[in-house]
């Protein structure tokens, strides 16, 4: 397989951005639990329902053994095209987890003159119990491209031989992910007719939805790209998803769409 | 505030579009920068302060006595001086509507700490001994300022500032302060602070509006809260705005209306340091000064309940069009003079009263709906939440509601009582005002159990679950239902001084039928308890039917149950629950019985509470019931009576063929299910008579058969 040039994958694009890249790997990933912290709170500990395109990326990079920090440039908008696709029901409840503070001064060392010293909360301090909002048995199917072939082919053979670097997981460690590898499948463009039923999650694409009394769509915002500084990383882009929380496909005017095995799907 | 016509003309179509965001609504934080924009332009205007002000702050003291005290300063001369003119160093006079924007208040919303305006709003009714204090904090503390002197330091006028601090230093002008205070007033009052200074020697005194340096130091120690906070001292850096999506300089510690985001929380994650939390939650300073203008209208769009907070937020789906913010525009400040008059509608009951007028687009219109549980100033937890309320949900229950009332299981023919009760001090059994009980959350207050602690929920209260749910489209598990239904009513029967909680579980079942029938899947059954979710299907009665003859010499006893059990599907294709609804309804026949004909005080009914039933013991109290008719047959037969059978035969007879067979041992039906339907039972067997005087007898004419 050649590596397709950025200049290649930027000629496919159209205005805004969103048409399928060439090829794509499609997995889905599973769990009991799951939860995506949302940048909107730190004293309510809400969820998003569709899993951000930062932690897919993430998620990835976890499969791949990228560290930290390191990834974000391979899954840069114009590098990189990730579709979203609830494909089980976006159940959520409140789950009480009991915390200990995890702020510097709050952290102990462990065998801190060693040579391997690892931090944790200290656990004689007196814990504070939060309502986490988790998913339930959250299942997404992901359809991911990226232009560095060697990354790519990298991530198509890690899966096929279903393993993974580091464990993956769903928002935090102990929500184990369980991902079923689909293989690799060639982008058709799909259907923009006046009214298409996208089986996605539709990015960026609001004002396109058809709202329709019978089936329900719900929106939200999340991260999508992120860059390094100096002093960490920052979100640099958001992207705007329309759902059907009942994994069901959302009517969307004149879209972007592209089709993988079958499905319609939209790309960011 | 402008009114919906002002605002209109204020601010026409091209203008408008001109204020408002690019982007279609996607968050909450999208949600707040519209109302805060909404707000801005309705109340202060244009102008580089316009957005720093909180011109509503204190709305209530508007026209009132004793509301503003002024400290009256001379800096005209080479020291300055307390005026000593005619009206003196302290002047209490009335705010009012035209000072508003020359005090220029900007209210610090945190319980501690100064205003950020040299205005400051002290506490209500405030001792004169406390307003002193604050009179000359005016020039001491605020004038003294860090952020406030640092602005001085860059500003052309800012020896005005340090006038003011100079004078703050002197004892002798503290104590003129406080003794001029206490002279003016002759007791406690709410009140507003501020100064006003004389610049030169023939000029008027000027209010902190007039004043460039008095506004630009307000507006210096409102943005500083933007970034110190805390823990955090200095939380900015370049990142993209969360709200607008363009790259800029961010802060991390803006005040949030809802108050989701606040200083540094215990975490999952580790290692947030809150001098960073600008790069989690990005937000430009003109974008975090404009969420804090939401407040207003987020208040008004709110409603306890349950000892939570609940918020419906109206908006329109995509992206803001110039004639959906009109109308979102009307309904924000129709809820918020709603909620100034204490009528208290909820957003959702004043926009179903404008969307005729109006013609709002249902489809596009949606709420954001949370239920948020406050533990602490800084803790606090959010139970349910959705973007997508939509008016239809609960408008279509109040709805199936109020046609649930109007069948045969509430509405009477004329000759015999209706199969459950109405009573219109019960909210759920009269025809008033469905829609906001709906909305408020007060109709799963009246039915559901109320759990460990009477007004606070916790994290898995089904009531407020249960409210989300139908706000959002969600539906309820029966199940859920049926637990909190029979818990209530357990927790209920135990008071000895209203006895059966008859009206609660009539209550109940009208909010049953209301959640199978409405047009939405609002509930949620599996295996025997869907026919529960399945709308019923009684005769809608307009008005009772006055005079119809009893067809072919049937009772109508009989035939009222039998059209009710026929017209209930979860009773017609369940024997189980059908018998314990059977047996439910000749306990509660006997019961009412005894304490008619008897005079009992404890009858049947207190002998057999809801608690006392399981399907163990389920046999065992029908063979008492059974007993105990067959008793009062008898003693009725050596009265004269005449009849054939024993007494309440049509219940018996049926009640005989589904507990005998299969044999109640052998029941799989749940507890829960099981003891809903017996009170339910119990309810149409208390309830159950004929009407009028002129029908004696209870039991089947002895002719008939």
């Amino acid at each position: 397989m050649t590596q397709q040039t950025l200049t290649e994958w930027n000629d496919t694009q159209n205005e805004s951005g969103t048409a399928g890249p060439p090829r794509c790997l499609s997995l889905t990933v599973r769990g009991p639990w799951g939860h995506f912290r949302r940048v909107e709170g730190n004293i309510v500990k809400q969820t998003y329902r569709i899993i951000p395109r930062t932690t897919v990326a993430g998620l990835l990079a976890a499969v791949l053994g990228i560290e930290r920090d390191g990834y974000y440039e391979l899954f840069a908008r114009g590098r990189s095209a990730i579709a979203i696709e609830p494909v089980a029901p976006l159940r959520t409840v409140n789950m009480p987890v009991n915390t200990l503070s995890t702020a510097d001064e709050s952290m102990k060392s462990l065998n801190p003159r060693g040579k391997i010293s690892i931090k944790l909360p200290d656990p004689t301090k007196p814990r504070q119990q939060h309502n986490y909002e988790v998913l339930v048995d959250p299942a997404y199917r992901l359809y991911v491209w990226m232009s560095d072939s060697h990354w790519f082919e990298t991530l198509h053979e890690t899966l096929d031989e279903g393993k993974s670097h580091y464990v993956p997981s769903l928002g935090l460690s102990e929500y184990l992910a369980e991902i079923t590898y689909h293989g690799r499948f060639e982008v058709e463009s799909g259907p923009t007719d006046t009214a298409v039923a996208v089986d996605s999650a539709v990015p960026n694409a609001v004002d396109h939805v058809v709202p329709d009394a019978e089936s329900r769509c719900q929106i939200e915002e999340s991260p999508a790209f992120m860059t390094v500084d100096g002093g960490g990383r920052t979100t640099t882009d958001f992207t705007s998803y329309t759902y059907n929380p009942d994994a069901g496909p959302v009517r969307v005017r004149n879209p972007d769409t592209a089709i993988v095995d079958g499905n319609t799907v939209m790309f960011v | 505030m402008l009114s919906p016509e002002e605002f209109r003309r204020t601010y026409p179509e091209a203008t408008l579009l001109e204020e408002l965001p690019d982007r279609p609504i996607a968050s909450l934080r999208d949600i707040q920068y519209l109302y805060g924009t909404l707000y801005t332009l309705a109340t202060t205007g244009g102008g580089t302060y316009a957005p720093y002000l909180t011109p509503d702050a204190a709305g209530d003291l508007v026209d009132e006595p004793d509301s503003l005290i002024v400290v009256r300063v001379d800096i005209s001369g080479d020291v300055p001086v307390l005026a000593s003119d005619s009206q003196g160093p302290v002047w209490v006079t009335k705010y009012t509507e035209e000072l508003i924007p020359k005090v220029a208040h900007c209210k610090y919303p945190a319980a501690r700490g100064i205003d950020h305006s040299v205005t400051h709003q002290a506490g209500k009714n405030s001792d004169p001994d406390k307003l002193a204090r604050y009179a000359k904090e005016r020039l001491s503390k605020w004038a003294a300022d860090s952020v406030v002197q640092s602005t001085a330091e860059d500003h052309e006028d800012g020896w005005i500032i340090d006038a003011l601090a100079e004078l703050g230093e002197n004892e002798d002008t503290i104590e003129t302060l406080e003794r001029e205070v206490r002279s003016n007033l002759s007791g406690s009052t709410t009140a507003l602070l501020t100064v006003q200074v004389k610049l030169d020697a023939d000029g008027p005194y000027l209010w902190p509006g007039d004043l460039d340096v008095a506004m630009a130091a307000m507006r210096s120690r409102k943005l500083s809260k933007l970034i110190s906070k805390g823990k955090a001292s200095n939380s900015a850096g370049e990142a993209t705005d969360l709200i607008t999506g363009a790259r800029t300089r961010t802060v991390g510690t803006a005040q949030d209306p809802l108050n989701y985001f606040l200083g540094k929380q215990l975490e999952k994650f580790p290692g947030f340091d809150p001098d960073q939390a600008w790069r989690t939650h990005p937000i430009s300073e003109d974008a975090a000064i404009t969420l804090m203008n939401a407040e207003t209208f987020i208040d008004a769009c709110s409603y306890r309940t349950f000892g939570a907070r609940v918020y419906y937020l109206p908006y329109f789906f995509g992206k803001p069009s110039v004639e959906d913010t009109y109308l979102l525009y009307g309904i924000l400040y129709d809820t918020v003079m709603q909620d100034a008059e204490e009528r208290g509608l909820t957003p959702i009951e004043t926009v179903y009263q404008r969307r005729e007028d109006d013609a709002i687009d249902d489809n596009k219109l949606r709420f954001y709906v949370s239920a948020v549980m406050p533990h602490q100033m800084s803790r606090f937890d959010v139970f349910g939440e959705t973007m997508n309320g939509r008016i239809q949900y609960p408008a279509s229950l109040a709805a199936a509601h109020r046609d649930a009332l109007r069948t045969a299981a509430f509405k009477n023919d004329g000759e015999r009582t209706a199969a459950l009760p109405r009573d219109e001090n019960w909210p759920l059994l009269s025809d008033g005002g469905l829609l906001g009980l709906v909305a408020s959350g007060s109709y799963f207050y009246q039915t559901f159990s109320t759990g460990d602690d009477d007004t606070d929920a916790s994290a898995d209260d089904p009531r407020i679950q249960a409210l989300v749910s139908v706000l959002s489209g969600d539906s309820i598990p029966v199940s859920t239902l049926l637990e909190s239904y029979v818990d209530r009513i357990i927790d209920e029967s135990g008071d000895d001084e209203y006895g059966f909680p008859f009206f609660r579980v009539a209550s109940q079942y009208a909010q049953l039928c209301a959640l199978a029938t409405a047009e939405h899947d609002f509930l949620e059954a599996a295996g025997k308890q869907r026919p529960i979710s399945e709308p019923p299907s009684y005769e809608s009665r307009t008005m009772p039917k006055i005079e119809e003859p009893i067809t072919d010499g049937g009772f109508a006893g009989a035939e009222k149950l039998e059209s009710f059990i026929e017209d209930t599907p979860a009773l017609a294709t369940n024997d189980e629950r059908c018998a314990s609804f059977l047996l439910g309804a000749l306990v509660g026949a006997v019961g009412s019985y005894q304490e008619y004909k008897h005079d009992r005080s404890t009858t049947l009914v207190d002998q057999f509470p809801v608690q006392a039933v399981t399907r163990n013991r389920i046999k065992k109290v029908t063979e008492s019931a059974i007993e105990k008719t067959i008793t009062y047959t008898r003693q009725e037969k050596k009265g004269n009576a005449s009849y054939p059978g024993t007494k309440f035969d049509y219940i018996v007879d049926r009640l005989r063929e589904t507990v005998i067979q299969p044999d109640p041992d052998d029941w799989e039906i749940d507890t829960a299910d099981l003891r809903f339907y017996y009170a339910l039972g119990l309810t149409y067997g208390m309830n159950d008579r004929p009407l009028g005087s002129s029908i004696e007898s209870e039991q089947p004419n002895p002719t008939a058969n």
